[in-house]
C-alpha cells in the first residue's frame, strides 16, 4: 500500500503525517527562546491548505497549548520580540549607518545657512568697527559686544565641527565598507549613492544606467513620461571627473564612470576584494574618449 | 454626539466620520473610545466610502500584506478576530510592532510579501488584505492566496497604478492587473478610489 507521508514544520512543532491524519509531532517548548528559534526558520512553504486550516487544532491536540487563547498570545509575544530584533539588526547595519550621517550632514549644513543669515541680519559685519557715525550720536553700545551673539556664532562654528568630524567618520567606514566605491567616486559621492540606493545591496543590484541618473529622478520621468531629453547625470555628476570635463563629453564620461561605480559596488557588496585597478582603467577611457571626440 | 452603527459590524458613523471603537494609536481624533478613520489616511476608509458592503466581519482572520505602520491594521484589528501584519521595511514596521504591543490580535512580521516566509506562522486566512506599491502586485497577491487564503475566500487588493508603470494610462494599468488577478480569482468590483487616492484602485476579488 502506498502511504502519502508529509512533514510539517510549523512555528511550534514539527509533524508528521499520513493520509491526512498526524502519526508523529515534535513539540517545542512554551518558552520564548526557543520559539524564537522555530519562528527563524522558515517552512511549510507548500503545504496542503487542509492541514493549514487546523494550525490550533494542531497545537491544542499536540499538547503544545491548553486553549486557543494561549496559542495567540504566545505566538504573538514571540513575533512581536522577533520583529524587535529585526529592527534593531537592521538599524545595526554599516550602510544604514552611512545613510544616517549623510542625512545628518544634509541636514547640518541646512541648519548652518539658516542661522548663518539670521546672524548676518542680527549682527552685520559693518557692526565690527563703526568709527564714523552719521548723526554724531554714538553707536548704540549694546548690540556690540552682545554675549547671545557670541553664543550664536559660537553655535554655528560647533556645527561646522561636527559637520567635518561626520564627514571625517564617513571617510573611514566607507573605506571599511566599500573601498572600491570610495576609490572610484570617492567617500562622499559614494556614500550618498549607497543612501540613495537604500543600502549597499540595492546599489550592488543596480544596473549603472540606473546608477547614472540616480538623484535625477525628475527629469527622469520627465523623460519617459513627456518624452524631453533624458538626464546625462544624477548625483555623480558630483564627480570631478564629470564636473570637470567639457560639457560635450560629460554624458559619455557619466556613462563611463556610472559602468565602473557599477563594477564596484558589486565588488564591494559580494567579493570584497579591492581592485585598485579601477580608477586607472577609466582614467585612461576617459582620455581616449576626449582626445577621439575632439580629432572628430 | 450621535452614533450610528454601519453596514459592516464594529464600524460606526459619526456625523460625516467613519470611526471603530479601540485604543488611539496614531493621534487620530477621538470621540470618546471612538476612533475616527479618515479616508484621506487609510485606503480602506475610503473603500468603505465607496462601497459599503465590504466582506468583513466580526469573526474574520486577515492576512494584511503591505502594512506599513500599521494605520489602517489598527482599524481593521477593531473590526476582525486577528491580523497577520506583514511590513517588509524594518524602519516603518517600528510602528507597526508598537501598535502590535497595544492590541492582542495583531501578530507583526517583518518578511517580504513576494517571498513568503511565513509560511510555518500563517494559518489559514479568511480575507487577504494586500496594500503594496510593487510592479509585481498582482503576482505577490495570486502566491499568498494559493498558501494562506481559504477557498472562496475574500481578497481586497489595492492597485497603485504609478508604481506599475508612470508611463501608461491608470486605466489601462488596472485592466491588465484584473487580467492577472482573473488568474485565481473571481473579480467582484472595482473602484477608483480618487478623490481620496489619486491614481488608485481597489480590486474586490474571491478566491473559485
Amino acid at each position: 500500500m502506498k502511504h502519502d507521508m508529509t512533514y510539517i514544520h510549523t512555528w511550534f512543532a514539527d509533524f508528521e503525517a499520513e493520509d491526512h491524519t498526524i502519526t508523529h509531532s515534535d513539540v517545542a517548548t512554551t518558552d520564548l527562546p526557543a520559539i524564537l528559534v522555530k519562528l527563524q526558520r522558515a517552512g511549510a512553504m507548500d503545504l496542503d491548505k487542509c492541514y493549514r486550516g487546523h494550525f490550533r487544532k494542531m497545537a491544542l491536540q499536540s499538547l503544545f497549548v491548553s486553549s486557543e487563547s494561549d496559542y495567540l498570545s504566545i505566538l504573538r509575544a514571540a513575533t512581536i520580540a522577533h520583529a524587535k530584533a529585526q529592527i534593531i539588526e537592521a538599524f545595526c547595519q554599516p550602510d544604514v549607518h552611512i545613510t544616517q550621517l549623510i542625512d545628518a550632514i544634509d541636514d547640518i549644513d541646512e541648519a548652518v545657512n539658516l542661522l548663518s543669515e539670521r546672524l548676518l541680519e542680527w549682527h552685520p559685519p559693518e557692526l565690527e568697527n563703526i568709527t564714523l557715525s552719521i548723526t554724531n550720536a554714538p553707536p548704540p553700545e549694546s548690540r556690540m559686544g552682545d554675549p547671545l551673539v557670541q553664543e550664536f556664532t559660537l553655535s554655528v562654528e560647533r556645527l561646522h565641527e561636527l559637520r567635518s568630524d561626520i564627514a571625517a567618520s564617513i571617510v573611514r567606514e566607507m573605506q571599511a565598507l566599500a573601498p572600491n566605491i570610495s576609490n572610484v567616486a570617492g567617500e562622499l559621492l559614494g556614500a550618498r549613492l549607497i543612501a540613495a540606493a537604500g543600502g549597499l545591496e540595492p546599489l550592488a543590484r543596480m544596473p549603472s544606467s540606473r546608477i547614472q541618473v540616480m538623484g535625477a529622478s525628475k527629469a527622469l520621468f520627465r523623460h519617459l513620461k513627456y518624452k524631453s531629453k533624458p538626464p546625462k547625470h544624477g548625483l555623480i555628476f558630483q564627480h570631478p571627473l564629470v564636473r570637470g570635463n567639457p560639457v560635450r563629453i560629460r554624458g559619455k564620461v557619466a556613462r563611463l564612470l556610472a559602468a565602473k561605480i557599477a563594477i564596484a559596488a558589486r565588488l564591494d557588496f559580494y567579493s570584497k576584494e579591492i581592485y585598485p585597478d579601477l580608477m586607472p582603467q577609466l582614467e585612461r577611457r576617459i582620455s581616449e574618449l576626449a582626445s577621439f571626440t575632439r580629432r572628430s | 454626539m450621535y452614533v450610528k452603527p454601519h453596514k459592516i459590524p464594529s464600524v460606526f458613523i459619526i456625523g460625516k466620520h467613519l470611526a471603530t471603537r479601540g485604543e488611539a494609536v496614531y493621534g487620530e481624533k477621538t470621540f470618546g473610545e471612538y476612533r475616527v478613520w479618515d479616508p484621506k489616511r487609510s485606503k480602506l476608509a475610503a473603500l468603505l466610502k465607496k462601497y459599503e458592503n465590504l466582506p468583513l466581519d466580526t469573526q474574520q482572520i486577515v492576512l494584511y500584506l503591505g502594512a506599513a505602520s500599521g494605520t489602517t491594521a489598527s482599524h481593521l484589528a477593531d473590526i476582525v478576530s486577528l491580523i497577520y501584519a506583514v511590513e517588509f521595511a524594518p524602519r516603518v514596521a517600528r510602528n507597526l510592532v508598537r501598535m502590535a504591543e497595544q492590541r492582542s490580535n495583531v501578530i507583526p512580521l517583518i518578511a517580504d510579501a513576494s517571498r513568503p516566509d511565513y509560511g510555518h506562522i500563517v494559518e489559514l486566512v479568511d480575507l487577504l488584505y494586500q496594500d503594496i506599491a510593487q510592479k509585481n502586485q498582482a503576482d505577490i497577491a495570486i502566491v499568498n492566496a494559493e498558501m494562506f487564503l481559504r477557498s472562496h475566500g475574500y481578497a481586497c487588493i489595492f492597485i497603485k497604478a504609478r508604481s506599475i508603470d508612470v508611463t501608461a494610462k491608470p486605466k489601462a494599468v488596472y485592466q491588465s492587473q484584473v487580467k492577472k488577478l482573473k488568474e485565481i480569482f473571481d473579480v467582484m468590483h472595482v473602484f477608483d478610489l480618487s478623490p481620496y487616492y489619486k491614481d488608485h484602485a481597489a480590486v474586490i476579488t474571491r478566491l473559485i
